[in-house]
């Protein structure tokens, strides 16, 4: 519950920007643009250091370590719609226009990086359902916190902490929570309008679009990775803890072993994405139509 | 920006959905638009001009109607591929309205009738 306070009192400032208006400014549109959004982006990314840090020293059952990254991410995108709130300016003047093109989410993600996400996002959803049908309640009660097995009428055991219910249930709320604000943040970085110089002429700013869907890839990245590391290690460890484990827990175990430099790879990919979103230049720029 | 572009005056007496209905059909017609191209997605395109959504679906419906674009759903509305072509009084009408816009501009700048035709005559290439 205190994890929800903070993270509500740290978020609250962050999305009362995304609802606000612009800011003003005399600068040139895309240097404002870059300049707006990359604040923004790094002041996600210092509310969700802290957060993070705070949430991780909350629970002792390790509620707050294993949600510790997906609220980082959670910050970080907030950031990233809140910045590109404030660098959209609606046209006004009675002299309006527009490039004739079509700009679709798929022109500022980064490609690989995107699908790697989406598989990383699939495999945490299926081992959670998994973990979270097999959990059962640890010694003290607490419901979907340990793995029971049983190797016959006379022995059997449990082990845990285990990704049952207790842990996937906050997990998935937080990861859900995340997915729609990346939604969000992709939704606004794509309809913004372009800007215009000074004598009125349209300027492409798909450069700085690029850099905000980057950033939200390796937000979400941060957001599933690292949730999807500990969860593998736990359930591989369980599995294996199984004395009387049938060939396939063991499969099962040392597949997720191996997927987890995979993982870790994309993780790493994920934390230079949110720190310094760069272009990617294997991306089209938007079709004109 | 190399894409064509749309312009929309909220001052002139003409609606802004044919104001855009007028300059897409002349994209189409002069081939700047090409059978299958996609127009901007309805959203997108009333977001650039500041406009209401049902704005620009009336210009679409309207090209559509004539037989310019084709709408599918999900697919968005693309240029039609047997896009009727326009017929000269059509031709003639675009290029009234055309004329009509140079005219203002040139008068801003104080430029006279001999004046504003003779910058025509420049502009208009040596070989044709």
């Amino acid at each position: 519950m205190p994890v929800t306070v903070i993270l509500g009192l740290l978020l609250l400032p962050l999305l009362g920007v995304a609802l606000a208006g612009p800011s003003a400014t005399g600068e040139p549109a895309t240097e404002h643009i870059r300049r707006t959004t990359r604040r923004w982006r790094w002041a996600g990314l210092t509310v969700g250091a802290t957060v993070a840090a705070v949430a991780a020293g909350q629970d002792p059952l390790g509620r707050g370590v294993l949600l510790a990254a997906p609220l980082f991410g959670l910050c970080v995108l907030a950031g990233v719609v809140a910045g590109e709130s404030r660098v959209v300016v609606r046209p006004a003047g009675a002299a309006r226009q527009a490039a004739l093109e079509t700009r679709q989410v798929r022109h500022y993600l980064p490609r690989r990086p995107i699908r790697a996400v989406t598989a990383a996002a699939g495999a945490l959803a299926v081992l959670l359902i998994a973990t979270t049908a097999a959990g059962s309640a640890d010694d003290l009660g607490r419901a979907g916190r340990s793995l029971a097995y049983d190797c016959g009428e006379f022995a059997g055991g449990s082990h845990g902490p285990w990704a049952g219910s207790f842990y996937s249930f906050p997990l998935a709320l937080v990861v859900g929570l995340g997915v729609l604000i990346a939604a969000l943040a992709m939704y606004r970085l794509v309809g913004r309008p372009r800007p215009q110089d000074p004598a009125g002429d349209l300027l492409r700013d798909d450069a700085e679009r690029r850099r905000s869907a980057a950033a939200v890839t390796g937000a979400c990245g941060v957001l599933v990775t690292i949730p999807l590391i500990g969860v593998s290690l736990f359930t591989a460890s369980g599995l294996l803890s199984n004395p009387c484990r049938p060939a396939w827990w063991t499969a099962t175990a040392w597949v997720l072993f191996l997927l987890i430099p995979a993982w870790t790879a994309l993780l790493g990919w994920s934390a230079v994405a949110v720190l310094n979103p760069g272009p990617h230049a294997d991306r089209p720029t938007p079709v004109p139509a | 920006m190399s894409a064509p572009t749309l312009r929309v005056d909220t001052q002139d007496p003409t609606p802004p959905y044919e104001q855009l209905r007028r300059q897409l059909a002349d994209l189409i017609h002069t081939g700047a638009l090409q059978p299958g191209d996609r127009l901007p997605p309805l959203r997108q395109l009333a977001g650039d001009l500041g406009l209401a959504v049902g704005t620009v679906a009336r210009t679409y419906r309207e090209l559509e109607t004539a037989g310019l674009v084709r709408s599918r759903r999900g697919g968005g509305t693309r240029v039609a591929d047997q896009a009727p072509a326009s017929s000269a009084d059509e031709r003639r009408q675009a290029l009234d309205r055309h004329a009509a816009a140079y005219l203002r501009q040139a008068r801003l700048l104080g430029a006279d009738q001999e004046t504003a035709l003779d910058a025509v005559r420049r502009a208009w290439p040596a070989d044709e």
